[in-house]
Formats: structure tokens, C-alpha cells, sequence
């Protein structure tokens, strides 16, 4: 048999060998039995020194052409069984739920407060606070709330067992006086914050609850000005769709004072015209005067309204108290 | 308070629909917070007058008629037969129904429709049909049609023939305290008039019939307490008779709420709804004898611990700044409150005494909250009754009891006013209307909404025309400066018609500004984090206020133990929330919250903001697959959290120290310090105890931060390092140490020794038990060393990993692990 027809021959098998290996180890053994040091093709080589010189070069070339064939076809096939063996071993299972990162959910009061804060931000209000515990000078008196009025009555406002006899302020109007004492106008300012009646807790009292308001004071601040403002935050609070009306009103320490009703697809739905949603006026001369700006020179408005309410409305909830229980059930649907 | 559209109609005209008075009077200020109708009876029904009578041309038995309604003539065909032409009889309209009667299923409405061929527009009604019984109307009972008097108008509605209610509407209205003028249908007729401009119809009551008798002979009164009641007005009316009021007085007192009790107590309710102005009747013959041997009244204030009992059977024990109204023996009435049992109006009473006085708010207000006694003379009373209307309100009231109960009245009245109230004037400049409105209003218009209102221009001739001085009707106790005019004019005006203006720009900024985004940046960092946001009550129970610290501050008028405390930390109050979750098997809770807490402070008090956080029950939402699926929350991953905030905060150099003992509230716990000292707050596991007192089994871990301090010392300002350029090399170091060194106390082994080029070092393994000794423990560390110049060479590195293994074996006595 001749060099050529046995190199035909070895190809042949080796190619069989190869392409029928069924896994990584036994491409490698066929690999060896051939191309190895040992292997058939290899010794095959050695037998060209054999050969006649003039025939060396064609069987050598013939060789060489099959040796690449072969290597070609083990990188092949090496490459498939590669990918084959790195397959999972299970498939996996796409319609099995995910694994959640949990996120945690901001409360409801939160997320309405920030809003109705943005609101006010973005026609220039800054945010402005003052203590909880208040005295009844910055509470009441200051704000023209005339001494036998029944809000500063123990009856309706909680008071602390300290000397001085502090209260939990029972509005955020108590910031205005704050604010103004200390800054001069022009000023505008949104409070957020907390305060307390002396309610017991029912579906729509709570003694803790939240309120927010804006106090706006200025050379020329007119009731207009008021309403535009009172417009657009709710507007971006509470959707464009809504109609607000001013009530006149009566709150000690604006002048003229007015409610805020207002209404739109939600309220009707709940078979009502108008829903209360604020109180708002223009600042009493008096609270000028008790912090020293000149109410011939200086005009404001100031509003407020809650916040719990808002949220209530916004959801749908219709209990107070769940706002302060956090049952994860509640917090988590926010 | 109620009042009903025809009461008011009395006063005024009001050319609005029911539906759009509840608008305008809202708009107004005056807040309708209840619209009921009252359905008439017979509404629909009026007397009709026969003008012609014919056969029906299809039916034997019918008769086809034309009849006057008052408005028209129009078509019906009845088939009764006791009637002729110029009868008058009750009509029904198309689409009225008639009155319900026993066995009826549902109402018979009456259309246009044909009776045998012929169309009626109507129907001509039998008292069966009306549903009344003729004799108790003083008419004859017979077969067919209710024939009524000549004298019935034709036209009118049957009920107001029959002297019964027509329909009407009942308004429940808001009133503001600052305007106790509205406490009155009056009042409220005044504010309807003032913008429709029609006339206030007031009723007129200065003729009366008087007999020869004066008041003056029959009683005297006195003011002991001119302070508390400047003014005092006595009538007189002999010889009433006691008893039930006429329908129209019963039914306009039962619609707005106020049961009748007899005429003459009546007509004093009747009165105070009309005018706003409280009046009291005595049965003048139980007023007893003073000095000059005629009954006399004497305000006076009551004596110490005097005892009174009110007619409502209660006994009362007064202190010495009720006021009373007295008789020469005894206390007969609460001033401005109730009058008393021993005097009272009975059905015996022949004699009557109207007072009508006025009482100084004050002493009203102090009197009925210190007895717990409110009546409607009280609100009003205390809220600033009418001086002026005094005399007016008691010659009504006596106008209307001689109209319903009889009797002769006294000539003149006894009135002690010793010092008459001067009305009190106001300026106002009519610019200073527009400067606050943002919109003109005339001059012109202003002015026309202050009369109508019933303040009177008194602005001296040749005046200024641009500010004009204005007197105050005595019942406008809530005008007291040029703002309020103001407001008199806007609202009448319509705060509606005066145009929004756009938003100008900000003004100024506040520290609250930049804390209050502080806060949202923590808040959305934790609920990134997995932690659901709480919001607790601030009112907490002393005891569990106790447990955090022994700094409580107590209200001093709590409404109950459970909320007695200002909460001095969030924990108490996550507790709770905690406790909550647990009992509707919500086992699993991660939270935080912020919020103010509030402590002692150098004898004040001071509020404080903080942060806290509660971790219960497994780590992560329950999965199907992976290692660490039923891990639950422990130290670590409160502490991890703790790391988020304060690193998005921006501070360093914080230690965590260890306490050696259990505190009341954690069993295991660690205080947290920036540089070693200044404490930031707490973290640890909860008191199993405790854990039991609220119900929670699995371990709970809680932690808290003082946030104003956080905010007060980080820095979150960041700044960029280059990165590395060159490869790090790594050499992991496990040892053995006995069981007491900290994490902490490695780190400062190594610190020491200053192994050249070390990056970082991290802790990645802590294991006990197999090949680790009783009471020690393996740690496995991780070092990274660069160099920021160059490639280090393995040597290099050699030496300085070589250093740390010399400094643990000597500085901690670890023995190194292969």
C-alpha cells in the first residue's frame, strides 16, 4: 500500500474518530491517537525520510494539507462540544418569578407633602419651620386670637407640665409669627409640619395630624395675588381639572378671610358639590403690628390646609388612623 | 342654625331659586350646610271657581267643565254632582299627587288626560280624596266635591286656605363666631338685602295696645352689676292665657327645630330666631316683694357657693361671678343662661314679665363653662348680643304674645341703661379696598355695600372724598377697624369676581429649606434601602417612654395614659407599630422614621429630629431559590443600613461601642460615636422582655440617630481620585484569636504597623467550630496592596504582608491558619 493510500486511509479514520467523539475527554483521546505524539499521523511523518528524495516534497505537501484538514475539524468540533458542555444543566425557568430587590415605600403623608412643598417651590416658596412646643404668645396671641377663645382652652389644646406652661401648637400658623419676628419682609414661605388637637381618635380625628401653609408678604400683595396662588397649587396638587370657589370666612388673624372649597370628577362621584379643603385671608393688620412690620407699607395673604385630608382624598382612605398605625399592608400600597 | 326660605321671605324678597340661595348665601360667608324641603300639604291643590257646567257629549253621568284657577280657565270633566256654576272647590293641577291614604301602594299623580273622549286638565276634589275630614275644617260632609267658603280667594293654595303650611325649605346655616348679628333671620334677611338691594322689611311693632296700668307701678329693677349687665329692659302683660300656640307659630318653631312648649314661651323662642336677641319670660306673680312693696328685679352678682336650680330640674352651685337675676329673696334666672324652675312659665300663669337685656359676653361665656350650662341665649350672649335692639326685641315679643296668648299690656316699660352705648365709628379709604383686592371697586359701590349692610355714612360735609367715615350698627360687634370694612366690601362684592394674579417670583430662603430636603434625600436613601417609611403618634405612654430614657416630658391635660407623653425617641412608637404588624401577622417588618422627638433640656425643653430604625423577621421577601432564603434581620443588617445613611451624610470616624451591660431596653447593644465621643445615637437587639410585652417573638433590632447632629457635622461634598493605574496585588491572612478581639482591634494592629503599600484591607470570613478552638475564633482578611507609581514586584509586597503577620502574632497572639 502506498503512502498515499494509507495517509487516505488514516484521514479517514480520523476524521470518523473526531467527528464522532462525544464529549470533551474522548475528542482529546481521539486527538492523541492521531495527531499525538505517539499517533498514527505522527508516525506517519517520521515515514517520510523514508521516501524517495524526488517523491518527498508531493507526499510531504499531500501531509501537511490533511494535517491542517484534521486540526481545522478538532477546532470544530472542540468548539461545539465546548459549547455544548457549558449549557446548564436544568433550563431555567422564565415564567418562575423573579428574585425582588425589596423597596421600601415612603409614607402617604410624605409623598403628599413633598408635592404640595414642590408646588410651592416652584412658584418661590422656601420651606420654613418652627418648634412644636409653643408658647401662647406665638400660638394664639400673637395671631389677634382673642384670650377666651376656645381653642386655648385645655378643653382643645394639649399643654405641658413644665414652668410656662408650653402647649403642642395647635396649627403651623404659629411659624408666621416665628418667621416674621425674626426676617424681614419681603417673605414667602410653605410650613409642613405637625400639630395637635385634643381630639380623641376617630376615623377623622387624630391628636397628632399635619398641616401646611404659605404666607406670603410683600409690598402690593393683594387678595388676587392670593387666589392665583391658591389656584396654581392646587391645580398641580390636586389635577387641572379642578374648580375651586372662595367662601368669606372667619379666622382671627386674616382680614378678609375666606374658605377654600373645591371640586371636581372624584368630589361628584362622592355625590358632593363642594368639598372644604383650606382656610386662607389676608394677614390681619394686627399680626403686622405685633411683629413690627408696618401694615400700611407690607401686605400678605397666608393659607393652609391639611394634610392627612389631602391624602385621604388623593387615595381614597377613609380612616385617619391608619395613616399612624404604618400596618406594612397600608404603607406598602404607596 | 336653621331658618327656612318663607320665614325669611317675611323680610325680605329674594329673587332667587331655593337652589341658588344656598350659593349665594355660602358665597357670602354664611355656609349652608343642610338643604331640606319640606313637601306642603296639598301642594298643587288651589281653589278653583265652576264658571260653566255642561253634560259630557259621551257620558250621562259626567259633567264637562270650565273653572277659574286664578291664573286661567282650562277643561275638566268631573263626575260629581253637587256643585254648581260659582262654587269654589279645591282643583288639583296636572302632575301634583294626591295625598297618600291608607292601602294606597304608591302616589296618584293626576295628568292631562281624556275621560271619554273629552281631555281635563285637572282634577276637581272630594274631601276623601284631600284625604281631610270637612267637619273638623267647619265644613259640610257631603257626597261629592268639597265646596268651600265664598270667601276663598280663587287661586290661592288650598293649604294656605285651610291656614297649614305650604312647602318650604329648610336651611341649616354655619355661622361664624365673630358674627353673632347672623344668629338671626333678621341677620340673615339683612346680608340677602344688601345684595339684591331690596328693602329690609322689619316687622312693625311700635303701636300697642296698652292699658291704664304703667310697668313702673307694677315692678322696679335694679342693676347691682352695671359691668356685667349695662342694660336692663322689664314689660309687663296681664291676664294672658297659657297655652298652646297657633299652628303658624308651632309649625315655624318645628321646622327650624325648637319644640313648641306653650304660646308664650314660644313667641320668646319665636323672638330670639327672629331678632337674634334672647329674651326670658317670667310668671310675673312668682317675682316676689322688695322694699317698696312692688316686685322687684335685681341683677346682682350671685354669693359665694349661692345655690340656684335651673328649670331644667338641675341644681346648680354658683361662684361669685355668675350673675343672676334676682327678686328681692331669691335668684329667679341664670342671667343670659336659663331662668329658673321657681319662676318659670306654667300653664297657671296669668301674669307675664318680659326681659330683654344684654349681658357682657365675658361673664356669660365664664359662667356657662364653669356650670357646663349652654343654651341659644348663651351662644348668642356670649358671642355679643345686640345693645340696640333691647327695647325693639321686647315690644315684638309682647306685640306677638297679646296676638297669641291675649292679655292687656302695661303701659311703658321699666328700663335701667345707665350708661347708653355709643355706636362707634370707622374710616375707611376706599383705595385702601383696591391696594388689598388687587381689583377696583367704586367708590360708589363700596359705599352702596356699607349701607345695605346697614352702616350709615356720616363723613362730615366737604369731607374728603377718597376716605369716608362710617358708623357701626350696634349688632356689628365684629367691626372694629378699617379691614373690616374692607372685608364687608369684598364679601358682598364676591371674593369670585375679583381676578387671580399670576404667582411672582421667591423671596428670601429659610434654614427649615435645605433641612427639609436633607430629609427627603434620608428618606428616599432608606426606602431605596427596602424600609418601609412609618409615621408615629407624638403623644406616647410615659411607661414606654421609660423604657428609651428617664427624661419624659408629661402633658399636664392628656386625654389618656396611653398618650400621656411627648415621645422623647421614635422607638416607643415603632414598638407599637411593630406590635401592630405582629398582631395582623405582618411577621416580616423593616421601617424607619423621622420625626421630632422631645427632651429636657437645661430645665426648658428641646425638640430634636431623629432617625429610627426597626427590623424584624426575614431579610428579604421569601423566595424559592438561593442559600441565604430564610436568613433573618440581625446586627449586621441594621448596621449596614446605619452605614448607608451616615456615609450619604458624609461623616467619618465613627465608632461603635460596645456596652458592656444590657440596657432596660436592648439585651445587646452598641452606642454610635463620631470621634470616639460625641454620641450620634444607638443601635442593638430589643429586650426579649420587652420583645414579649409587645407580642414579638422573633429577634428585634432597632436603632437610632440624632439627625440634627448628623446634618451639623457631615459633609457630602465628594471629590474625584484618579483611578488606578497599576495592578494590585492581593494576599488573603486567616488566623486564629481568642474570642474577644474586635474587628476594631485588628484594624488597629495593622494601622500600626504600616505595611508599605496597603490599600485596603477588608474582613471576609468569621468561622467557629471545626479546627477552631473552645473560646476563640478564625478571621480571614483580605489585603490589597498598590502602588499609585508603579507595578509592585512580589517581594515588595512579601515584606509589607510580612510585617502584618508579625504584628497580629505579636500584637494578638493569632495563630495563623493555611
Amino acid at each position: 500500500m502506498s503512502l498515499q493510500d494509507r495517509l487516505s486511509t488514516i484521514r479517514d479514520a480520523a476524521v470518523s474518530e473526531l467527528m464522532g467523539a462525544l464529549d470533551l475527554p474522548a475528542l482529546e483521546r481521539s486527538k492523541g491517537l492521531f495527531l499525538g505524539p505517539e499517533g498514527r499521523f505522527t508516525a506517519l511523518i517520521k515515514e517520510l525520510s523514508a521516501l524517495a528524495r524526488e517523491e518527498r516534497p508531493l507526499a510531504g505537501k499531500a501531509i501537511n494539507a490533511a494535517k491542517q484538514e484534521l486540526e481545522a475539524l478538532l477546532a470544530e468540533k472542540r468548539a461545539t462540544l465546548e459549547r455544548t458542555a457549558s449549557l446548564p444543566k436544568e433550563a431555567a425557568d422564565f415564567t418562575a418569578p423573579g428574585r425582588r430587590r425589596p423597596l421600601g415605600r415612603l409614607h402617604p403623608l410624605t409623598l403628599v407633602t413633598e408635592d404640595i412643598v414642590r408646588a410651592f417651590r416652584r412658584l418661590g416658596f422656601a420651606v420654613a419651620d418652627g418648634p412644636e412646643i409653643e408658647d401662647e404668645y406665638h400660638c394664639f396671641d400673637a395671631l389677634n386670637t382673642p384670650s377666651d377663645h376656645p381653642a386655648r382652652d385645655a378643653q382643645d389644646t394639649f399643654f405641658i407640665e413644665t414652668p410656662g406652661r408650653p402647649l403642642l401648637r395647635t396649627h403651623t400658623s404659629s411659624v408666621q409669627i416665628r418667621v416674621m419676628e425674626t426676617m424681614p419682609p419681603p417673605i414667602r414661605i410653605v410650613v409642613p409640619g405637625r400639630v395637635f388637637r385634643r381630639d380623641n381618635a376617630d376615623a377623622t380625628h387624630n391628636p397628632t395630624f399635619h398641616q401646611i401653609e404659605g404666607l406670603y408678604v410683600d409690598k402690593g400683595v393683594t387678595l388676587g395675588d392670593l387666589k392665583g396662588t391658591v389656584e396654581a397649587v392646587f391645580k398641580d396638587v390636586l389635577g387641572d381639572d379642578i374648580k375651586l370657589r372662595f367662601r368669606p370666612h372667619y379666622f382671627s388673624y386674616t382680614e378678609p378671610s375666606m374658605e377654600i372649597d373645591f371640586t371636581n370628577a372624584l368630589v361628584k362621584k362622592l355625590g358632593k358639590d363642594w368639598l372644604e379643603i383650606a382656610g386662607c385671608g389676608m394677614v390681619h393688620p394686627k399680626v403686622f403690628e405685633t411683629v413690627a412690620y408696618d401694615p400700611e407699607v407690607w401686605s400678605g395673604w397666608a393659607f393652609g390646609f391639611g394634610i392627612e385630608r389631602i391624602a385621604m382624598l388623593r387615595y381614597g382612605i377613609t380612616d385617619i388612623r391608619l395613616f399612624y398605625e404604618n400596618d406594612t399592608r397600608f404603607l406598602r400600597q404607596f | 342654625m336653621k331658618v327656612t326660605l318663607n320665614w325669611l321671605k317675611q323680610y325680605v324678597d329674594i329673587p332667587w331659586s331655593p337652589e341658588e340661595l344656598t350659593e349665594r348665601l355660602t358665597l357670602l360667608g354664611v355656609e349652608v350646610e343642610g338643604v331640606q324641603k319640606i313637601d306642603g300639604e296639598w301642594d298643587g291643590v288651589v281653589v278653583a271657581q265652576i264658571v260653566t257646567r255642561d253634560k259630557h257629549p259621551n257620558a250621562d253621568k259626567l259633567s264637562l267643565c270650565r273653572v277659574n284657577d286664578g291664573t286661567g280657565e282650562r277643561q275638566i270633566v268631573c263626575g260629581a254632582q253637587n256643585f254648581k256654576v260659582g262654587d269654589k272647590v279645591p282643583l288639583i293641577l296636572p302632575g301634583a299627587s294626591l295625598p297618600m291614604k291608607l292601602g294606597d301602594k304608591e302616589l296618584f299623580t293626576i295628568k292631562v288626560g281624556k275621560i271619554r273622549g273629552i281631555e281635563s286638565h285637572g282634577m276637581l276634589c272630594s274631601h276623601e280624596e284631600l284625604g281631610i275630614d270637612p267637619e273638623s275644617i267647619g265644613h259640610c260632609k257631603e257626597d261629592g266635591l268639597l265646596l268651600l267658603r265664598e270667601t276663598a280667594v280663587v287661586g290661592q293654595s288650598l293649604a294656605s286656605y285651610l291656614g297649614r303650611s305650604g312647602s318650604d325649605v329648610v336651611y341649616d346655616l354655619e355661622i361664624t363666631p365673630n358674627r353673632p348679628d347672623l344668629t338671626s333671620l333678621i341677620g340673615i334677611a339683612r346680608e340677602i338685602a344688601a345684595i339684591t338691594g331690596q328693602p329690609l322689611r322689619l316687622p312693625e311693632c311700635r303701636v300697642l295696645l296698652e292699658c291704664g296700668v304703667t310697668a313702673a307701678s307694677l315692678v322696679s329693677v335694679s342693676l347691682e352689676a352695671p359691668d356685667l349687665c349695662p342694660r336692663y329692659t322689664a314689660r309687663i302683660i296681664r291676664g294672658v292665657k297659657v297655652g298652646p300656640s297657633p299652628v303658624w307659630l308651632r309649625s315655624a318653631l318645628e321646622k327650624v327645630g325648637v319644640r313648641s312648649i306653650n304660646n308664650v314661651v314660644d313667641v320668646s323662642n319665636y323672638v330670639l330666631l327672629e331678632t337674634g336677641h334672647p329674651l326670658h319670660t317670667f310668671d310675673y306673680s312668682l317675682i316676689a316683694a322688695g322694699a317698696g312693696g312692688k316686685p322687684s328685679i335685681v341683677v346682682r352678682r350671685a354669693v359665694f357657693e349661692e345655690s340656684f336650680t335651673t328649670l331644667d330640674g338641675r341644681a346648680h352651685r354658683l361662684g361669685q361671678e355668675a350673675l343672676l337675676i334676682a327678686d328681692a329673696e331669691k335668684g329667679i334666672a341664670l342671667a343670659g343662661l336659663m331662668g329658673g324652675s321657681n319662676s318659670e312659665i306654667r300653664e297657671s300663669t296669668v301674669d307675664v314679665l318680659i326681659e330683654s337685656a344684654y349681658f357682657s359676653p365675658a361673664s356669660i361665656r365664664r359662667t356657662s363653662k364653669a356650670l357646663g350650662v349652654r343654651t341659644d341665649a348663651s351662644y348668642r350672649f356670649e358671642r355679643g348680643a345686640d345693645v340696640g335692639i333691647c327695647d325693639y326685641a321686647s315690644r315684638r315679643c309682647a306685640a306677638l304674645i297679646l296676638e297669641t296668648a291675649g292679655g292687656q299690656l302695661a303701659e311703658g316699660s321699666v328700663e335701667v341703661y345707665p350708661s347708653p352705648f355709643e355706636p362707634h365709628q370707622l374710616a375707611l379709604r376706599y383705595q385702601r379696598t383696591d391696594a388689598l383686592t388687587g381689583t377696583v371697586i367704586s367708590p360708589e359701590e363700596q359705599s352702596r355695600i356699607l349701607i345695605g349692610l346697614g352702616l350709615v355714612n356720616v363723613t362730615p360735609i366737604g369731607g374728603s372724598v377718597e376716605t369716608a367715615t362710617w358708623l357701626i350698627p350696634t349688632w356689628r360687634v365684629d367691626l372694629k377697624r378699617e379691614v373690616d370694612l374692607i372685608e364687608e366690601v369684598v364679601r358682598v362684592f364676591g371674593v369670585g369676581r375679583i381676578p387671580s394674579t399670576q404667582s411672582r417670583r421667591a423671596q428670601g430662603s429659610h434654614p427649615a429649606d435645605a433641612h427639609f430636603d436633607r430629609l427627603t434625600e434620608v428618606r428616599r436613601l432608606l426606602s431605596g434601602l427596602g424600609l418601609d417609611e412609618a409615621q408615629g403618634q407624638t403623644l406616647v405612654a410615659e411607661a414606654s417612654a421609660r423604657w428609651v430614657t428617664e427624661g419624659v416630658v408629661l402633658l399636664s391635660n392628656p386625654l389618656s395614659s396611653e398618650m400621656n407623653a411627648l415621645r422623647p425617641s421614635l422607638l416607643p412608637g415603632l414598638l407599637d407599630t411593630l406590635r401592630h404588624n405582629l398582631s395582623r401577622r405582618n411577621g416580616d417588618v423593616q421601617l424607619f422614621e423621622i420625626g421630632r422627638v422631645f427632651v429636657p433640656h437645661e430645665g426648658g425643653l428641646r425638640e430634636g429630629w431623629r432617625l429610627a430604625l426597626a427590623l424584624t423577621g426575614a431579610r428579604a421577601p421569601r423566595f424559592w431559590s438561593g442559600l441565604d432564603r430564610d436568613a433573618r434581620c440581625d446586627i449586621p443588617d441594621l448596621k449596614g443600613l446605619i452605614e448607608e445613611v451616615i456615609e450619604r451624610i458624609g461623616l467619618r470616624g465613627i465608632a461603635w461601642i460596645r456596652r458592656a451591660e444590657p440596657t432596660s431596653l436592648f439585651i445587646e447593644s452598641a452606642s454610635i460615636a463620631l470621634g470616639g465621643k460625641l454620641a450620634l445615637g444607638q443601635l442593638g437587639q430589643l429586650q426579649p422582655q420587652l420583645g414579649k410585652l409587645y407580642d414579638l417573638r422573633d429577634g428585634v433590632f432597632l436603632a437610632e440617630l440624632d439627625l440634627d447632629l448628623l446634618f451639623q457635622r457631615g459633609n457630602s461634598a465628594k471629590s474625584f481620585k484618579p483611578l488606578a493605574q497599576f495592578p494590585s496585588i492581593q494576599r488573603d491572612l486567616a488566623m486564629i484569636v481568642v474570642e474577644s478581639t474586635t474587628h476594631d482591634a485588628v484594624l488597629a494592629v495593622i494601622k500600626q504597623a504600616k505595611p508599605a503599600h496597603l490599600e485596603t484591607m477588608a474582613l471576609f470570613d468569621v468561622f467557629r467550630g471545626k479546627h477552631v478552638p473552645e473560646g476563640r475564633k478564625s478571621l480571614a482578611y483580605s489585603f490589597t496592596y498598590r502602588a499609585a507609581d508603579r507595578t509592585l514586584k512580589d517581594d515588595e509586597v512579601n515584606a509589607a504582608h510580612g510585617r502584618v503577620i508579625e504584628a497580629v502574632k505579636e500584637a494578638l497572639g493569632a495563630v495563623l491558619r493555611d
